[in-house]
């Protein structure tokens, strides 16, 4: 057993930290009140390597060989640090692009990627209440009606990528209107709802019905929010640590108060294990390891725990001041609530299925 | 002691309010939570029906139609009164709540401390529309940038000149701070005397160097005005100096009577608290009454019902700590201990209800304007102001042994 990161690991954690300290921190607070991301975030993140990361080399992207979800966690860790918001359009494309990589069609892969190396969106979106009807065409397609969403990305995504009881549907965006909106949470992540109305999916953009595919892909999704998750919580706390020592009340450093200190110290060992359980459900995916899906799950059951915590007890430290948006933390809880929300509440996902198996 | 049978007084409060929220709160509570905007219509209303900005001085008489025993001995009405209608008016909406009550507060120590001639004159300053044609608010001016837990450290100064003194400092975290037409500050008139001396005025709206500043954009609570408020060498004459010698009975005027005037709401603050956890359990309890989960029940489900079975004990505890905080107000007893346990309580309540139901209801309450999703961020004020959640503990320790723990 090996903790230590290689040097590539590393030299990914030193530059996307820069990144987020530097440009997702300094971006956060005005992509927050403009409900929207700034200008240069494609052109600086897609030097990086961001948007394109998933899609094969030979359609333009830049994925040569095995993807790593082990580096995705680390860097997801460091994008929860910077913005939870940012951090969700500069993740979105990845789930759509590796499981069309993975078992798409030669038409639904030449569709996706085509938008994806032209500066495209995509998203993955989860029925996990049975609220979309699917009804099959007769040609091995089908046609998808309800409201979809409210996702991120979803206002400006060329496609979704849907799971829903256990098949991957491509669903092709194109005419098809979105309702657009900036809500409490990951403001600037483009947000959207769409109704879908019968749309269409040819056979050739089911890009599976095995359970097994979608299972997968939503544990890639699970293992990514967990690790976002974790930095979220723990820039709270870096947020809090250093307000906390400069703070003085009643003749002392706020950050003095044992009550304090525990809050602190409960939310950063919370944040040290969501962030260790990520990275174990990532090396686990990684290794097709028999309990990987189960590990992504638990790590996104702990990390939405964690996350919620920490970002309400920094509130808390930060006192009046924490409440108001001259401070960075009132943003932190607002953004902590899509890591339990999206893609349905992930106890009752693990309770409903361990009923089934019963 | 009856805590669990309320009389036709309170049965009738509980009732008027609960519908005033539902009827006339809800519908526009998610429009002036988005627009971060005062309900001025609705609080002209409410005033016509009672809740005015000035009902402490009248001792509610005009909302409940019953004036409270003048015999100082004989157990009054007006705690319980007040934690049942906050616990409505909060479940329609937090901030318009505490916009409809902001300038209570003010209020407040006026009617503890002031003079006749002071509150015939904050009265008069509250009478009639401002130059915007909404009626008149006050403002409560105690907190300051470096003093919100520690009000003991005020650094807000007023310097004795002849007839008037002069008032220098700001504000923090002011309700009404921009709109007020009265101000209640607070401020430091002897150095050498510490709390002793920290003392309050009135000062009107339009007084020279008297500075409304910054509106805060806030987590919650949007729809009550929160601003920074400066006082630039303000003029005041020494008959607004609340607490005059001529006051009979222990009230002093200084901050030790606010100290127990903050006691002395915060089982209204609690309650509160109460009401914004039982509209998240109501909205998520009709919810699941309604609903399937692919194709079975909600409420065939234990890992949904025992949360609510959770929320609605949690909830139920919240609103007997406060009860019986306010009865023993109303009993002339002392409630230090119950008060502080009340507001901790209901605010840690609060906050765990609210986000056990975002999480159990799902992407649902990720959209825009849902009404879940402003109580969430309007629950986390409750263990903030008022006293934070680590005061009411520090207040509880000292009653344990004496001393307050670091």
């Amino acid at each position: 057993m090996d903790f230590a990161l290689d040097d590539d690991q590393q030299m990914i954690v030193d530059t996307i930290r820069r990144f987020a300290d530097r440009d997702l921190r300094g971006w956060a607070a005005d992509a927050d009140r403009a409900g929207a991301p700034p200008e240069r975030l494609a052109h600086v993140a897609g030097e990086l390597g961001f948007f394109t990361d998933a899609v094969p080399a030979d359609a333009g992207g830049q994925l040569e060989g095995a993807y790593s979800h082990a580096t995705r966690a680390l860097r997801g860790f460091e994008l929860g640090r910077g913005c939870a918001g940012l951090a969700a359009l500069l993740e979105t494309n990845v789930e759509p692009a590796l499981a069309v990589g993975r078992w798409g069609s030669a038409a639904a892969k030449a569709a996706l990627f085509a938008s994806l190396t032209a500066g495209g969106l995509a998203a993955l979106a989860h029925d996990s209440r049975g609220t979309l009807a699917v009804e099959p065409d007769g040609a091995g397609g089908a046609r998808i009606t309800g409201t979809l969403g409210p996702l991120p990305a979803l206002a400006t995504a060329s496609h979704v990528l849907l799971a829903k009881d256990g098949a991957l549907y491509l669903l092709d965006l194109a005419g098809v209107a979105r309702a657009a909106f900036a809500p409490s949470s990951w403001r600037a992540a483009r947000w959207a709802t769409a109704e879908l109305t019968a749309l269409a999916v040819a056979a050739d953009h089911v890009v599976s019905r095995d359970p097994a595919a979608s299972a997968e892909v939503l544990a890639w999704a699970r293992a990514s929010l967990a690790a976002r998750a974790a930095g979220v919580a723990t820039a709270a706390m870096e947020h809090a640590e250093r307000y906390a020592a400069e703070r003085v009340q009643f003749g002392q450093p706020i950050g003095r108060f044992e009550s304090l200190i525990r809050l602190r110290d409960d939310a950063l060992t919370g944040a040290a294990a969501a962030r260790l359980m990520a990275l174990h459900a990532a090396w686990a995916l990684d290794a097709n390891h028999a309990a990987a899906h189960d590990a992504a799950s638990r790590a996104r059951v702990l990390a939405g725990d964690v996350v919620t915590r920490a970002t309400i007890d920094a509130v808390q430290i930060f006192g009046g001041y924490g409440f108001v948006n001259d401070y960075p933390v009132e943003k932190l809880m607002r953004d902590a609530r899509p890591f339990e929300a999206l893609h349905g509440d992930e106890r009752l996902g693990r309770v409903l299925a361990q009923k089934a198996a019963i | 002691m009856d805590l669990f049978h309320d009389s036709p007084l309170f049965t009738g409060v509980r009732q008027m309010l609960g519908a005033f929220a539902l009827h006339q709160i809800r519908p526009i509570a998610i429009e002036h939570d988005q627009d971060e905007s005062m309900p001025w219509e609705l609080m002209r209303t409410a005033q016509k029906l009672g809740l005015s900005q000035t009902a402490v001085l009248d001792g509610r008489k005009k909302l409940t139609g019953v004036a409270e025993d003048p015999d100082p001995t004989k157990p009054k009405s007006q705690a319980r009164l007040a934690v049942i209608g906050s616990e409505e008016l909060a479940f329609g909406c937090a901030g318009i709540c505490l916009a409809l009550g902001g300038s209570g507060l003010a209020a407040s120590p006026v009617a503890r401390m002031g003079t006749e001639e002071q509150k015939a004159e904050f009265k008069r300053l509250l009478a009639g529309d401002d130059e915007k044609g909404r009626i008149k608010v006050a403002a409560m001016a105690l907190s300051e940038p470096a003093t919100g837990s520690d009000i003991s450290g005020l650094t807000t100064t007023a310097v004795r000149d002849g007839d008037h003194w002069i008032i220098r400092g700001s504000k923090q975290w002011i309700t009404n701070g921009q709109s007020a037409a009265v101000y209640v500050v607070w401020a430091q008139t002897e150095p050498a005397a510490g709390r002793a001396g920290v003392r309050g005025f009135l000062v009107a709206r339009g007084t020279p160097g008297l500075v409304p500043g910054k509106k805060e954009t806030k987590l919650g609570i949007r729809a009550s005005e929160t601003a920074q408020v400066h006082f630039e060498d303000v003029r005041v004459h020494a008959d607004m100096m609340l607490g005059s010698p001529a006051v009979p009975g222990e009230a002093s005027g200084g901050l030790a009577d606010t100290k127990k005037m903050l006691d002395s709401t915060r089982p209204v603050v609690a309650a509160q608290g109460v009401g914004i956890a039982r509209a998240a359990y109501e909205f998520l309890l009709d919810r699941v009454r309604g609903g399937s989960l692919h194709g079975t029940p909600m409420a065939s489900h234990q890992h949904i019902m025992f949360e609510l079975a959770d929320m609605q004990m949690e909830i139920t505890a919240a609103r007997l700590l406060t009860h019986r905080a306010a009865w023993l107000a109303d009993h002339h007893l002392e409630n230090v201990a119950e008060a502080s346990m009340a507001k901790a309580y209901a605010a840690k309540v609060a906050q765990a209800v609210t986000t056990r139901a975002m999480v159990l209801l799902g992407e649902e309450a990720l959209a825009p304007g849902h009404p879940v999703d402003k109580w969430y961020r309007d629950a986390k004020i409750y263990d903030i102001f008022e006293g934070t959640g680590q005061i009411q503990r520090r207040i509880l320790s000292r009653q344990l042994t004496g001393t307050n723990p670091t």
